[in-house]
C-alpha cells in the first residue's frame, strides 16, 4: 500500500497542493504567482507523472485556482498534456475546475486551458 | 571466319559463362578476366554497403530534424497559448483593479465619491491653491429632516431619496467640481478656483433644483430641502479648518430656519 500523498500548505503567493494517493485525487486551490514556478509544480508534476504510470486508479485533478502567472499556466498546461497523454492510453482522468460566480472571467480563462483537452473537464460555479 | 552474332544476354552471364567453361581453363586471358571479375564484384558489394550506410544516415538525420521541427513547433504553440492566456489573467487583474479602485473611491449607494476621495482632492486642492495663489470653495449640505423620512416611510425610502439627491447634484456641477458623501446625510462639494461670490451661485443653483425634486414614494412622494454652509480655503489654512468653517456655516443655516445658506 502506498502513502504517497502530497500536502503543501498555500500561501500568499502559491495555492494550497493536496494529493491523495488513494483516492487519486489532486487538489489545487488560491492564487499562483510562486517566485520559483519549479520548486512548487515540480514535486505535482512528479506526483502525477507516478500515479499514472503505476497502476490504473482513476486521476481526478479539482482545481479552485483564480489568478497564474505565465510560469503557472506553463506548469498547467503540461499537467494537462500529462493527463491527456494517459487519457489517449487508456487510463480515466478528469478535471473540475471550480470558480466563483461573482468573477465569471476566471470560467474563461478555464475554457482556455479545456480546448485542447479532449477528456472530461468541468468548469463549475460556485457560490459559496 | 563468320563473325559471331552479338551475344544479348546481360554482360554478367556471359562473363561466368566464360570463367566456366572448361576450354579457357589455364588461358592468361581467363586468369586476368578472373581477377577483373572478382575485383569489380567486390567493388559494387562495397559501394552498396557505402550507399546503404549513408542512406540510412541520411534517413536518421531527417527523422531527427522531423521531430526536432515538431518539437519546436509543439512549444512554440504552447508558448503562445501560454502567453495568450497570460494576457488574459492581466486583462482580469487590470479590471479588478479599476473595480477596486472605484470601490475604494466612491460611495456604493449614491456612487458619489466617497469620504476618501474627497479628503485625496481637499489634500490636492490646498496644495495647488498654495502654489498657484487660486483658493476653492467648499460647502457642506445636509439634508434637513432626513430622520422624519426614513422614520416615516422606512430605509428604503431614504436610500432612494438619497439616490435621487446625489443625481440631481451632480447635474448641476462643472467637470471640475467634486460632489461627495461626507457621511449619512451629509454631502460635500469642492469647487476648485472658485472664489466664494462665484461658489454662492452655483450653491443656490443646487439648493434650487433639489427644492423643485420630488421623489415618488408609495402613492405619494418626497419632498427634501438642505441646509448648506460655505466656505472659502484662506491661504495657509489646512483643509480640516476650511470643512471645520463650513460646518460651522451649515450649523448656522440649519439655526437660521434649514433650506437655506450661510457663508462662513
Amino acid at each position: 500500500m502506498t502513502t504517497d500523498n502530497l500536502s503543501i500548505p498555500g500561501t500568499q503567493s502559491a495555492p494550497d497542493i493536496e494529493a491523495d494517493w488513494s483516492t487519486g485525487q489532486l487538489v489545487m486551490k488560491g492564487d499562483s504567482y510562486p517566485e520559483n514556478t519549479f520548486e512548487l509544480f515540480g514535486p505535482v508534476i512528479s506526483w502525477v507523472d507516478r500515479f499514472l504510470t503505476s497502476g490504473d486508479q482513476p486521476l481526478t485533478l479539482v482545481l479552485q485556482l483564480i489568478y497564474l502567472n505565465t510560469s503557472s499556466i506553463k506548469a498547467m498546461m503540461d499537467i494537462f498534456d500529462m493527463l491527456e497523454a494517459a487519457h489517449a492510453g487508456g487510463r480515466t482522468v478528469s478535471v473540475t475546475w471550480y470558480y466563483d460566480s461573482r468573477n465569471e472571467r476566471v470560467a474563461e480563462l478555464a475554457e482556455e486551458f479545456k480546448e485542447d483537452c479532449t477528456f472530461p473537464f468541468a468548469i463549475l460555479p460556485r457560490t459559496d | 571466319m563468320p563473325h559471331p552474332t552479338r551475344d544479348q544476354r546481360p554482360l554478367d552471364d556471359i562473363i561466368e559463362d566464360l570463367l566456366n567453361d572448361p576450354q579457357y581453363a589455364g588461358h592468361p586471358l581467363r586468369d586476368a578476366l578472373f581477377q577483373l571479375w572478382s575485383q569489380s564484384r567486390e567493388q559494387l558489394e562495397r559501394l552498396e554497403r557505402v550507399t546503404h550506410i549513408s542512406d540510412g544516415f541520411q534517413k536518421m538525420a531527417r527523422e531527427q530534424t522531423t521531430s526536432l521541427k515538431q518539437r519546436y513547433d509543439r512549444q512554440l504553440r504552447k508558448l503562445e497559448k501560454a502567453a495568450h492566456i497570460s494576457d488574459r489573467y492581466q486583462d482580469m487583474m487590470r479590471d479588478l483593479n479599476i473595480a477596486l479602485q472605484e470601490a475604494s473611491t466612491h460611495d456604493h449607494l449614491t456612487n458619489l465619491a466617497n469620504r476618501r476621495m474627497l479628503v485625496d482632492r481637499l489634500k490636492t486642492e490646498t496644495q495647488r491653491a498654495e502654489r498657484q495663489g487660486y483658493s476653492y470653495s467648499l460647502a457642506m449640505l445636509d439634508v434637513d429632516h432626513f430622520k422624519q423620512v426614513n422614520d416615516q416611510h422606512g430605509h428604503d425610502a431614504g436610500d432612494q431619496a438619497l439616490i435621487a439627491l446625489a443625481r440631481t447634484m451632480q447635474a448641476e456641477f462643472r467637470e471640475y467640481d467634486l460632489c461627495g458623501r461626507w457621511g449619512g446625510e451629509e454631502f460635500l462639494i469642492l469647487l476648485p478656483q472658485t472664489p466664494i461670490d462665484v461658489a454662492q451661485h452655483v450653491i443656490e443653483r443646487v439648493q434650487g433644483s433639489i427644492r423643485r425634486l420630488t421623489i415618488p414614494w408609495d402613492s405619494s412622494s418626497l419632498d427634501l430641502t438642505v441646509s448648506i454652509g460655505l466656505a472659502e480655503h484662506r491661504t495657509g489654512e489646512s483643509f480640516f479648518d476650511t470643512v471645520n468653517r463650513a460646518d460651522d456655516a451649515l450649523l448656522a443655516a440649519k439655526q437660521a430656519g434649514r433650506d437655506c445658506y450661510r457663508l462662513a
